[in-house]
């Protein structure tokens, strides 16, 4: 959680995250998304896939949760839009990452993403947190 | 692209087709789904006994609308992008209304075929009758 007023230019602390084929099965039950393409290996390559993937929204779940946990309880997060770039499988690392972009008044506006383990942002987003 | 549909049609059937809206589904928010939600991504906040994280309206409803001309499109969907605003907060033992509706289709050559995307905004209503949470996703074939 944040201590002092964030500035321009900081960095969140990063949250790595090493999702496995059974938290895939996991988000699909708690979500809701049953596309086979996240936990049927067979069903996701006829598709054209490598291989089954994560979820564009359990990716955004990680990325929510690195910004919650920097911005605190008191914060509200007003707005999180993210844009799903690159495909992320099970078994390799997922890495979110954070940097505040501008702070007005109480209003701070974060540029987020997650990176695999190339470093290629794998999905790119932006959170609006007001701070009081 | 498919080879049995010609593109062009397929999303010229789909644009007649901004504006639908899927049912109305009513959840009551329950601290059980809202752990395992959390437990999922791996979010063990304290705060989420009360209070439900930033992309949990998903699990009250995320519907893709299954239209037959989107599934003769491609081989399979992809997801494009999701936009949260929140308006109020959502607790636990609150009742939400949730409700999509298909905003936008358009159709994009991407470097290995063509990509059809479906906008749905979904509404989250909470028991007072105000918007918690504004969803809007973009769904691909390709």
């Amino acid at each position: 959680m944040m201590t002092t007023p964030p500035e321009v230019g900081q960095e969140l602390p990063e949250l790595v995250k090493n999702p496995t084929t059974r938290q895939l099965v996991q988000y699909a039950g708690a979500s809701g998304d049953f596309y086979e393409i996240h936990y049927d290996q067979d069903f996701a390559r006829t598709t054209g896939l490598p291989g089954v993937i994560l979820h564009g929204l359990l990716k955004a779940g990680f990325l929510a949760q690195l910004v919650t946990s920097w911005a605190g309880a008191q914060a509200r997060l007003r707005t999180f839009d993210v844009s799903y770039r690159g495909l992320d499988q099970p078994g390799r690392p997922c890495r979110c990452r954070g940097v505040v972009r501008s702070v007005v008044g109480t209003t701070a506006e974060l540029e987020i993403w997650t990176e695999d383990p190339e470093g290629r942002r794998t999905t790119l987003g932006n959170a609006t947190v007001e701070l009081t | 692209m498919s080879g049995a549909v010609s593109g062009s049609t397929v999303v010229d059937r789909l644009k007649a087709k901004i504006g639908w809206q899927g049912g109305e589904r009513v959840t009551l928010v329950e601290a059980g789904q809202v752990r395992r939600f959390c437990a999922a991504i791996g979010d063990d906040d304290p705060r989420w006994r009360e209070e439900v994280p930033p992309t949990f309206v998903v699990a009250l409803a995320s519907e893709t609308p299954d239209f037959q001309e989107a599934l003769d499109y491609g081989k399979g969907w992809l997801n494009g992008g999701d936009r949260f605003e929140y308006l109020e907060p959502i607790r636990v033992g609150d009742t939400i209304t949730a409700r999509s509706t298909l905003v936008d289709v358009y159709e994009k050559q991407g470097s290995s075929g063509g990509l059809l995307f479906l906008i749905v905004e979904t509404e989250y209503v909470n028991q007072h009758g105000r918007t918690a949470v504004r969803l809007r996703g973009t769904r691909i074939r390709r």
